[in-house]
C-alpha cells in the first residue's frame, strides 16, 4: 500500500485529542501481522518490530494520532452548542465552517453575525472562539442536549484530495502524515529493531508521549511530524519556518526542545550523502512529542524529522508528495546507520 | 422533486454575481419541468412564463435573484497564489483558511492562505485582512495556474449542502437560491391551473452588486404587480429578538416602497389559509430587488416575501424547508385568491 493511500485512510477519520480510538483501530489493522502491538491505558499504541539486527540502543519513532478540534461544553437556550477548542486553533478559521458533532457525526455549522448587521468595528475584528456557537438545527436546549452532550468531540469535515501538482489537501495531515510514515516503515523490512509509538493527546497536553516514554525508555526518540510552513504571500525569510518542496525539515530548537546537535547533524550528513533534500526549520516555534521523550523516564536523545505543511491546525492542510518521500527516505537511511 | 432536492440542485451550481450562467442554466432546467416557456435574456436573467386564462390578464412578476456573493481573480502572484476582489459583501471575518472553488477552465479547489497559529501572535490573530489582501493557494505554480485560471474568473466559498435537524438545511448560496426554490414551489402548485394572471417568474442576476438584473428585467416586462422573494435575517445568537426563528414561516414585508394593498391581501390570505407567517416591518428601502422593481417603467405595485435565514453571506447559511414552502404556498394562494381553485392552493 502506498504512503498516500495510508495517509488518505487516516485523514478521513476523526481523532480529536482525547478521543483517538477510530484512528487507533485503523492503525492496528494496517499493522496487523507486521509487528507486535499493544495499547496502553491512555490509548497510545506501542508497536515493536524486529529488524535484521539487534541494537544496543532502544530506538523509538513517534507520531501522534490526534488532531486539533473542538469539544461541546454546553447547550444554549436557543438550541445552539457552546464549545471549547482542543489544541491550538486560530479562531479566524472556525467561523463559517461545517463540522461534525459527536459519535453520530451530526452535521453542524459555525455561523456568524450577518455582515449587513455588523458595525464598522465588528467588520474588521476577528471573532474570538468563545463568541462562536455550533448550530445543529435544534430549536431549544432540551432538544440539543438530546442529540449532543457536553464532552462530545467536534471534528472538521473529513477531506482528502489531490491539490494542484504533486500535493494533497486534507484534514488532520498533522500528524496522520507521521502515522502513515511509521506504518509504512512497519510494513517494510527494517535493518534494526525499532519501537514505534502512535501517541495520543499531543495537540492538547503532550501526555501521550510522556506516558509512552516510561513504557519504552528509549535511548533515541525521533518525532515524525507535519510542521508549520508559512511560505505564503506576506511572509518572508525565516518567518516562513520552512517551505513546501524544500524536503524533510530538521528541527534545531523549538518551544519544547533543544535538539542535540550530534543527532541532528548526523541526520543532515546522511541526507547529504544520500542526496535526500532537507531543510532546517528557521523559526523557533511550535513543539512536538520530542520534548516529552527528552526529559521523561531518564531522558533520551531526540530528533524531529518533519514534512513541511501549510495551513496546519486549520480545517485543511497542504502537503507535497516530494517532501513526504524525502522524510520516508531519510528515516530509512537513518535506520541503516543506527 | 422535493424542496430539499430542488435546493440541493440549485446550490450545487455556481453563480457569483456577473457570471451566473451555471446557476441560471440549472434554474432554467428546473423551470422547464413546469413550463415550456423559459428564456434567458441578454442580461442573463432567466424568465419563465405561465399563461393566463385570457390574454388580457394582468402580468404578475415573481422575482428571486440567482446570483450569490463571491470573488473574482484579479492577478496571479509569482508563486502561483491568486489575488482577488469581492463580488458582493464577502465577510472578512471568515475568509482565512477557507476552502474555495476557483471556476477556471476547470473547477479548482483553493485554500485561502493563513499563517499557522504557531507562527502568529495573539495580536495578529485578532487582525483581519481586506479581501484584496488575501491570497488563494491552488497547489499549482504560476505557469500551471495560468493555464487554468484567468483574471475575472469567479470564486465561490465552499459550503457543502447538508441537512440539519428539524428540516433545516445549510449551504453557501441559500441567499437566494431558497427564494428561487420558493418560486419553483409556487409554480409547481400553479401548473395546470386556470390563472387570472399571466405569470413571469424571473431569476435575476447581479442582485448582490445592486439589483441590476431585476431593474433590467422588470423594465422590459412592465408588470402590473410584482412579488420579490428574498431571504431576510433569522434569529441567531447575538441578534435582536425581533427576528423570527427558522420555522416561523414566510416573512411578509411592509416598507415605504412596498404596496400596502398587496401586503394587506397577503397577510389576510396567510391568516385565512393557515400559512405560518410573520411581518417584517422596515422603515425605508428594503435592500432587496423590490426596491429596483418598484420604480421601473413608471412604478410597479410590489410586495416582498422573505425566508428567514441565519448566518447570511457565510458559506454556512441556514434555512428551514417549511419556510421556503410557505413562501411558495402564499404566492400560489395570492394568484388564485379570486378563482374557484383558490380553496385548494395548499396541496403541496
Amino acid at each position: 500500500m502506498q504512503l498516500t493511500e495510508i495517509l488518505e485512510k487516516l485523514c478521513l477519520l476523526p481523532g480529536v485529542s482525547g478521543d483517538e480510538s477510530a484512528v487507533a483501530s485503523e492503525i492496528l489493522s494496517l499493522m496487523e501481522d507486521y509487528c507486535e502491538a499493544e495499547t496502553d491505558p491512555l490509548g497510545n499504541i506501542i508497536a515493536r518490530k524486529k529488524g535484521a539486527r539487534r541494537s544496543d540502543k532502544t530506538i523509538l519513532f513517534d507520531a501522534h494520532m490526534d488532531e486539533v478540534g473542538l469539544m461541546v461544553t454546553a447547550a444554549a437556550e436557543d438550541g445552539s452548542l457552546l464549545f471549547t477548542t482542543v489544541g491550538g486553533i486560530d479562531p479566524r478559521v472556525l467561523i463559517g465552517r461545517q463540522v461534525l458533532v459527536g459519535e453520530d457525526a451530526l452535521p453542524g455549522i459555525i455561523g456568524g453575525k450577518p455582515i449587513h448587521l455588523q458595525d464598522a468595528d465588528e467588520r474588521k475584528t476577528a471573532v474570538p472562539a468563545d463568541k462562536l456557537r455550533i448550530d445543529i438545527g435544534c430549536r431549544n436546549r432540551e432538544e440539543a442536549l438530546s442529540l449532543a452532550k457536553p464532552g462530545d468531540m467536534v471534528a472538521f469535515l473529513p477531506e482528502f484530495a489531490r491539490f494542484g501538482n504533486g500535493a494533497f489537501r486534507g484534514k488532520a495531515i498533522d500528524d496522520r502524515f507521521g502515522c502513515a510514515v511509521l506504518i509504512d516503515l512497519i510494513r517494510s523490512e527494517l535493518p534494526v529493531d525499532c519501537t514505534f509509538v502512535f501517541s495520543v493527546q499531543e495537540e492538547a497536553t503532550g501526555f501521550g508521549a510522556e506516558a509512552a516514554a516510561f513504557s519504552v525508555r528509549p535511548d533515541i526518540a525521533v518525532a515524525i511530524e507535519a510542521t508549520s510552513a508559512a511560505d505564503i504571500p506576506g511572509v518572508s525569510g525565516t518567518d516562513c519556518a520552512c517551505k513546501l518542496g524544500g524536503g524533510a525539515v530538521l528541527s534545531l530548537l523549538d518551544k519544547g526542545a533543544l535538539y542535540p546537535q550530534s543527532l541532528t547533524r548526523r541526520c543532515a550528513a546522511i541526507a547529504e550523502e544520500k542526496g535526500i533534500p532537507f531543510q532546517y526549520k528557521t523559526a523557533v516555534a511550535g513543539r512536538n512529542d520530542a520534548s516529552a521523550y527528552q526529559k521523561t523516564a531518564g531522558g533520551a536523545e531526540v530528533l524531529a524529522v518533519s514534512a513541511p505543511c501549510r495551513y496546519i491546525h486549520s480545517p485543511q492542510c497542504v502537503i507535497r508528495e516530494e517532501d513526504m518521500r524525502a522524510v520516508r527516505e531519510l528515516l530509512f537511511a537513518l535506520l541503516e546507520n543506527f | 422533486m422535493t424542496t430539499l432536492e430542488t435546493l440541493r440542485a440549485l446550490c450545487a451550481a455556481p453563480g457569483v454575481a456577473g457570471e451566473e450562467q451555471a446557476a441560471s442554466e440549472k434554474a432554467a432546467e428546473l423551470l422547464r419541468e413546469v413550463t415550456e416557456d423559459v428564456e434567458i435574456d441578454r442580461f442573463g436573467n432567466v424568465i419563465a412564463w405561465l399563461p393566463a386564462e385570457t390574454e388580457e390578464a394582468p402580468l404578475l412578476l415573481l422575482d428571486a435573484h440567482i446570483d450569490q456573493i463571491g470573488m473574482a481573480v484579479t492577478s496571479v502572484e509569482e508563486n502561483g497564489f491568486l489575488r482577488v476582489a469581492n463580488c458582493g459583501g464577502v465577510d472578512r471575518r471568515l475568509v482565512l483558511g477557507q476552502q474555495v472553488t476557483v471556476w477556471g477552465t476547470e473547477p479548482l479547489a483553493g485554500l485561502v492562505a493563513v499563517k499557522p497559529p504557531h507562527l502568529s501572535d495573539a495580536e495578529e490573530r485578532r487582525k483581519l485582512p481586506e479581501i484584496t489582501e488575501i491570497a488563494i493557494d491552488t497547489g499549482f505554480d504560476r505557469e500551471e495556474v495560468q493555464k487554468r485560471v484567468r483574471p475575472g474568473d469567479r470564486i465561490t466559498l465552499t459550503g457543502p449542502f447538508a441537512a440539519l435537524q428539524n428540516g433545516r438545511v445549510t449551504a453557501a448560496s441559500l441567499d437566494d437560491r431558497s427564494g428561487a426554490a420558493a418560486i419553483l414551489h409556487a409554480l409547481r402548485l400553479l401548473a395546470g391551473k386556470k390563472l387570472p394572471y399571466r405569470v413571469a417568474a424571473v431569476f435575476s442576476v447581479q442582485e448582490e452588486v445592486g439589483g441590476l438584473g431585476a431593474a433590467v428585467s422588470s423594465f422590459r416586462l412592465k408588470p402590473d404587480e410584482a412579488i420579490a422573494v428574498d431571504v431576510s435575517f433569522a434569529r441567531q445568537d447575538g441578534l435582536e429578538d425581533r427576528w423570527p426563528n427558522p420555522g416561523d414561516g414566510v416573512m411578509i414585508g411592509i416598507a415605504p416602497p412596498l404596496s400596502r394593498g398587496i401586503f394587506d391581501e397577503l397577510t389576510a390570505l396567510a391568516e385565512q389559509k393557515g400559512i405560518p407567517h410573520t411581518i417584517e416591518a422596515m422603515g425605508g428601502r428594503t435592500s432587496t430587488n423590490a426596491d429596483e422593481i418598484a420604480v421601473q417603467a413608471g412604478g410597479v405595485r410590489t410586495a416582498l416575501l422573505s425566508i428567514p435565514l441565519r448566518y447570511m453571506h457565510t458559506p454556512v447559511e441556514l434555512v428551514q424547508l417549511s419556510d421556503v414552502e410557505a413562501v411558495g404556498e402564499l404566492i400560489a394562494a395570492y394568484i388564485l385568491r379570486d378563482t374557484e381553485e383558490g380553496g385548494d392552493s395548499q396541496c403541496s
